[in-house]
């Protein structure tokens, strides 16, 4: 078994919403993800053709790319909610889904890797029938098999970092779409994924509601937090990324740093999608 | 009607209650397990359990009890009358359960689903703590609703000799020759169970649109 | 000669079970379906007075025991000097209470019903009786039949009860044939195939109808 590594970053006891950009000096060279020769297709029609991407430990990765281009399943396969035809996924090391005899992971050894992971989903996807506070201690209590008091510290902690701790005791209906989608990072966070994976977390969101979850990532970022970002807030993505990725028709055909990407993109294709969306 | 005729209603409404009752609770549960038998989707086990639901559904709840009643010992079993109807109403109404709880359990939202695997839940744990607790607020209202045809149909446990609310309207007219008096109030009983429970339902449909919400 | 031989033997009293069955279920669903509609076309209000006790009347049938009202017509009658048999008393109970079933079924449907449609009616100069059967019911009929099927499934139980009051029907042949022959298992193993194959034939023809239906798009007008 590979031991689990805190991702739990110098710094992370600290709640102030400091939105600098991610120091460059702290960031290590282990992968927290690697993708290799990923492939998927739905119903004959081939979605991703031998992607290839590593993720390193404290970088932030977004994805950028039209509708359609795969990019939400590029994401969901990396926790195995989408499998794979072929090509392999590790995170932090551990290959997701095959086991080392080749075969697919019995479900429990699986939900030990997806664990690695946190997702925060375009819909929010809270439980309803759960409040705040327990949307955020379920995992750890049940998965993990924390103690009540011992998830619910940290949930608070973490309830408090995205500035939702006086909605503890709410239900998920009598919040807002800014409200559910930070509860709903609290709840990724509350597992200690290695990486979290965002897939267009502010798309469903009306516009003055996406600055506040966009600054929650920030500081996640800030922090070192490891994180894959689907988006298409395309300022958003410049500020905080340290790579972005586009997505084409199932295959990345653009991959490099902020600054080298939003100005200098080599290819046309993305330049003219940068001018599109920039407008 | 006198005193003993109105003790001899109580007592019938009190068998109707217990008998439906003890078969209610029964019937939820086995429903829910045999909802999740067909989910696994066994083979020969699930057309099995497709061609119960089939016949449950279809056969008459007098025929049913007869059936049990009078072919158990057939087999050397000695059932008594209250397990005989006991055992029909169960049979019938866990086949309406499953399919309630089935139905239940195939509209579940998946996204939930899937974000309770993302967080690392296994399939099992997912279902006891995401699913389960969901699908007994939103399956509640149909349970309930399923209940009130229970009651409904118990008086078919009369014809295996179970004297209960309906039956006893007989052993009363037969002392006082007067059948009416004893059927109003059996009727006004069964509108007081049933009306508590048509209460009850309107409840549970209210909390299971605040959670759809 | 094996239990089956002697239930062959006695075919004749299950044809004429079933046959009876198969006539008071007949009978009394033509009848509980035009007391549905007829009570669906007194709660559109042509007279005011009776919607009411219209309302009243159905719910306080949806819950009653279905044997508790075949009980007031058989043994409470009398007592106003009516006396049906049991035969009728059956069927009557039958026709008045899914009747009302029927008229609930119709009811919840009409709740939802296109008003653009009725005004448009209206507006073409149709009579309110003239709209309410070429133009409502048809409509909320095809839509509501798959609760109809439904219905007519527990009406088709229900004539079981008839037993109690001594209707000699499917499930009296099997009592009686069973306490003749002492065979019980196998002769009401028949006549729960009879009930089965009859549920599973309307169920089939509900589906036809289903289909029909689309074709003259009745469905999502
Ligand atoms: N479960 C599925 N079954 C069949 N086809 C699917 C499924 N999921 C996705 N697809 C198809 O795969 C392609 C890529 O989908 P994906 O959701 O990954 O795109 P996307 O880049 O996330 O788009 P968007 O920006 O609209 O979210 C689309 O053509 C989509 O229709
Ligand atoms: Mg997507």
């Amino acid at each position: 078994m590979f031991e689990k590594s805190t991702p739990e970053p110098a710094g992370s006891g600290q709640t102030t919403p400091e939105q600098s950009a991610p120091d460059d000096t702290a960031r290590s060279d282990r992968i927290a993800v690697s993708i290799r020769h990923l492939s998927k297709s739905f119903d004959g029609v081939e979605v991703l053709r031998d992607v290839d991407l590593e993720v390193r430990e404290g970088d932030v990765v977004t994805i950028l790319g039209s509708s359609g281009s795969g990019k939400s399943t590029l994401l969901r396969c990396i926790n195995w909610l989408e499998r794979p035809d072929s090509g392999s996924i590790h995170i932090g090391g551990q290959r997701i889904g095959v086991n080392d005899a080749g075969r697919p992971m019995p479900v429990r050894e699986l939900a030990k890797v997806r664990a690695r992971t946190g997702m925060v989903f375009q819909s929010f996807n809270l439980w309803p029938h759960l409040n705040v506070l327990h949307n955020v201690t379920e995992a750890p209590i049940h998965v993990l098999g924390k103690s009540k008091a011992e998830a619910e510290a940290l949930a608070r902690d973490l309830l408090e970092k995205v500035g939702m701790s006086p909605k503890a005791d709410a239900y998920p209906s009598t919040l807002s779409g800014g409200q559910k989608q930070r509860v709903a990072i609290a709840r990724a966070l509350a597992m200690q994924p290695e990486v979290m994976l965002f897939d267009e977390p502010t798309s469903a969101l009306d516009p003055e509601l996406v600055g506040e979850v966009l600054a929650v990532i920030k500081d996640l970022s800030a922090e070192g937090y490891t994180m894959v970002i689907v988006t298409h807030e395309m300022a958003f993505a410049r500020a905080v990324s340290d790579q972005v990725v586009f997505l084409e028709k199932g295959l990345i055909i653009e991959q490099a740093d902020p600054e080298t990407f939003f100005t200098n993109a080599s290819t046309e294709r993305v330049r003219q999608f940068l001018e599109r969306n920039e407008g | 009607m006198n005193a003993s005729a109105w003790q001899m209603l109580l007592d019938g409404a009190w068998t109707t209650i217990w008998i439906s009752g003890v078969s209610i609770a029964m019937g939820v549960i086995a429903g829910l397990l045999i909802a999740l038998i067909r989910i696994a989707r066994i083979p020969v086990v699930d057309q099995i359990l497709v061609l119960y639901i089939s016949l449950a559904r279809a056969t008459p709840l007098v025929t049913l009890a007869l059936f049990i009643f009078l072919s158990a010992p057939t087999f050397g079993l000695s059932l008594n009358r209250n397990v005989a109807g006991i055992l029909a109403l169960t049979l019938n109404t866990t086949a309406f359960n499953a399919e309630i709880w089935r139905s239940a359990f195939r509209n579940f939202s998946r996204e939930q689903r899937e974000a309770a695997m993302a967080t690392g839940m296994t399939p099992w744990i997912t279902f006891r703590r995401i699913m389960l607790p969901q699908m007994m607020i939103t399956s509640l209202p149909g349970l309930i609703n399923e209940m009130s045809f229970l009651i409904k149909g118990s008086p078919a446990i009369a014809v295996i000799g179970i004297v209960d609310l309906t039956r006893v309207t007989n052993r009363i007219s037969a002392v006082t020759y007067e059948p009416l008096p004893p059927i109003l109030v059996a009727c006004a009983l069964y509108m007081a169970i049933i009306g508590c429970l048509v209460w009850l339902q309107r409840l549970a449909e209210r909390r299971a649109n605040r959670l759809a919400m | 000669m094996s239990n089956w031989e002697i239930l062959w033997g006695a075919r004749e009293q299950f044809w004429s079970g079933f046959a009876s069955t198969m006539e008071i279920f007949g009978l009394s669903i033509s009848a509980a379906f035009a007391i549905g509609c007829g009570m669906l076309y007194l709660l559109e209000g042509s007279r005011p007075r009776l919607t009411v006790p219209v309302r009243v009347f159905i719910d306080a049938m949806r819950m009653l025991p279905f044997l508790i009202l075949v009980y007031l017509l058989y043994y409470g009658l009398p007592a106003f000097d009516i006396r049906l048999d049991a035969w009728w008393s059956g069927v009557g109970a039958l026709a008045v209470y899914h009747g009302c079933y029927f008229a609930e079924i119709f009811r919840g449907a009409r709740l939802t019903f296109p008003p653009g449609q009725v005004e448009a009616a209206k507006a073409h100069g149709f009579t309110k009786g003239k709209m309410f059967f070429r133009l409502i019911l048809p409509q909320i009929v095809m839509q509501t039949r798959p609760l109809l099927g439904n219905q007519l499934i527990y009406a088709l139980k229900d004539t079981a009860f008839l037993v109690i009051i001594t209707v000699q029907e499917l499930t009296a042949a099997a009592n009686s044939l069973s306490g003749t022959y002492f065979i019980p298992t196998e002769a009401f193993i028949v006549v729960i195939g009879f009930y089965w194959a009859v549920s599973v034939v309307m169920e089939i023809i509900i589906k036809q109808c289903g289909r029909f239906s689309a074709k003259r798009g009745f469905d999502h007008v």
